[in-house]
């Protein structure tokens, strides 16, 4: 269940890590909307892109599915590199339940290493 | 806001401000982790440290101060310090 | 009529984001070195609703929770370098998103919302600027940041990092 409206075009693949975890990745393709503004003639992936990747893959790997989660804060988000046209993002989900809330936690990479690490929380709006 | 009480200084109570800091669990601060090497610590992530010991104990460091704070208990003795001088 | 500070000409001089990036409109307060205070009008046309199906539900329409955040990050670039302006994303210094914590959603932003972001610095060092961050609607609350990390590295960091595609783009 993929937010209705987002940023980030790309199409997000849902697999598994060997260890069994959930794996999200996702190609960062040169016609991604954001680049024409950022900048012009020097497309970086803004770090907020970075994030929606993480949430639209939370998303699609969420436990209970059957249940609306919605975004509700980001604990905490670390850029270490940037991200360019072309370039593949890649993160293993650790996702638990906090009471009423989830937390969806990751360490998102690319071609060149580590990029960021981000911690999400969203609220459970029930069983649809 | 008034300013509160500057917290009073205890080990266990920075094992948790660090290990915030960091995204990790307190049980991965031990006393020999160290915060580079061990946690990824990088320029930014020091400086962090520096602004949440800031907020809690009422102390001001210096950028250069960085270099102190390399472990837990390393950290320890320079908020002992800062807060012995300024106490 | 509230003074205005910086309209779309001066933030385009003062910040290298352009459409469909460039997610402020105006700066109606600024107290250099301290907090600023600028606002964003969403409205249908956002380039992101394009993509909406004809039928979508209100709710679809809000506004993405990630794009309040970069807005509020471009408040505090402009507070950051508000006595002298990074124009420019290939400059000799360039203006990084260091590190965000901290962030609660409180509210809905939806097309006809005026959003308007207060960030205030709480911390700067050499090369780095911290900033605490509310964002909202009319009185209501619709964002909160507790800290915002910007950093400022020379630019040939960012350049020679950039695949030689990234020029041809």
């Amino acid at each position: 269940m993929s937010p209705a409206c987002t940023p980030v075009a790309g199409r997000i693949e849902h697999g598994t890590a060997p260890d069994g975890t959930a794996r999200v990745s996702m190609t960062v393709g040169p016609g991604e909307p954001v680049f024409p503004g950022h900048y012009p003639g020097f497309p970086i992936f803004p770090g907020v892109c970075v994030i929606e990747f993480l949430h639209r893959g939370a998303l699609a790997a969420a436990p209970e599915p059957d249940h609306t989660w919605v975004l509700s804060g980001i604990e905490s988000a670390r850029f270490t590199n940037p991200v360019f046209p072309g370039d593949t993002l890649t993160a293993d989900l650790t996702w638990r339940r906090d009471g009423a809330d989830g937390r969806c936690s990751a360490s998102v990479t690319g071609p060149r290493g580590g990029v960021a690490r981000i911690a999400l929380r969203f609220e459970d709006e029930g069983a649809r | 806001m008034p300013d509160t009480q500057p917290t009073p200084l205890d080990l266990e109570d920075l094992r948790r401000t660090i290990a915030e800091v960091f995204c990790v669990d307190p049980g991965e601060v031990t006393d020999d982790t160290r915060f580079v090497e061990d946690l990824g610590g990088d320029s930014l992530l020091a400086l962090e440290v520096i602004v949440a010991l800031e907020k809690k104990y009422s102390v001001r460091f210096a950028e250069s101060d960085v270099r102190g704070l390399t472990t837990l208990p390393r950290t320890y003795d320079v908020l002992a310090d800062k807060l012995g001088a300024e106490g | 009529m509230t003074a205005i500070f910086a309209g779309a000409a001066e933030l385009k001089r003062r910040l290298p984001h352009r459409h469909p990036m460039l997610l402020l409109d105006r700066v109606v307060e600024v107290e250099p070195g301290a907090r600023l205070i600028a606002r964003k009008a969403v409205t249908c046309n956002e380039p992101w609703y394009d993509r909406l199906a004809d039928d979508a539900a209100e709710r679809d329409h809000d506004y993405p929770a990630v794009l309040l955040v970069e807005s509020c990050c471009q408040a505090a670039g402009l507070l950051a370098t508000w006595d002298d302006p990074v124009p420019d994303a290939r400059g000799d210094r360039v203006m990084l998103f260091g590190g965000i914590s901290g962030v609660r959603f409180t509210g809905r932003v939806r097309p006809g919302d005026v959003v308007e972001h207060q960030v205030r610095l709480t911390r700067s060092f050499a090369d780095t600027v911290i900033f605490e961050g509310r964002s909202a609607v009319g009185d209501e609350t619709v964002m909160e940041i507790e800290q915002l990390v910007i950093a400022f590295r020379p630019g040939s960091g960012l350049a020679t990092a950039a695949p030689a595609t990234a020029d041809r783009a």
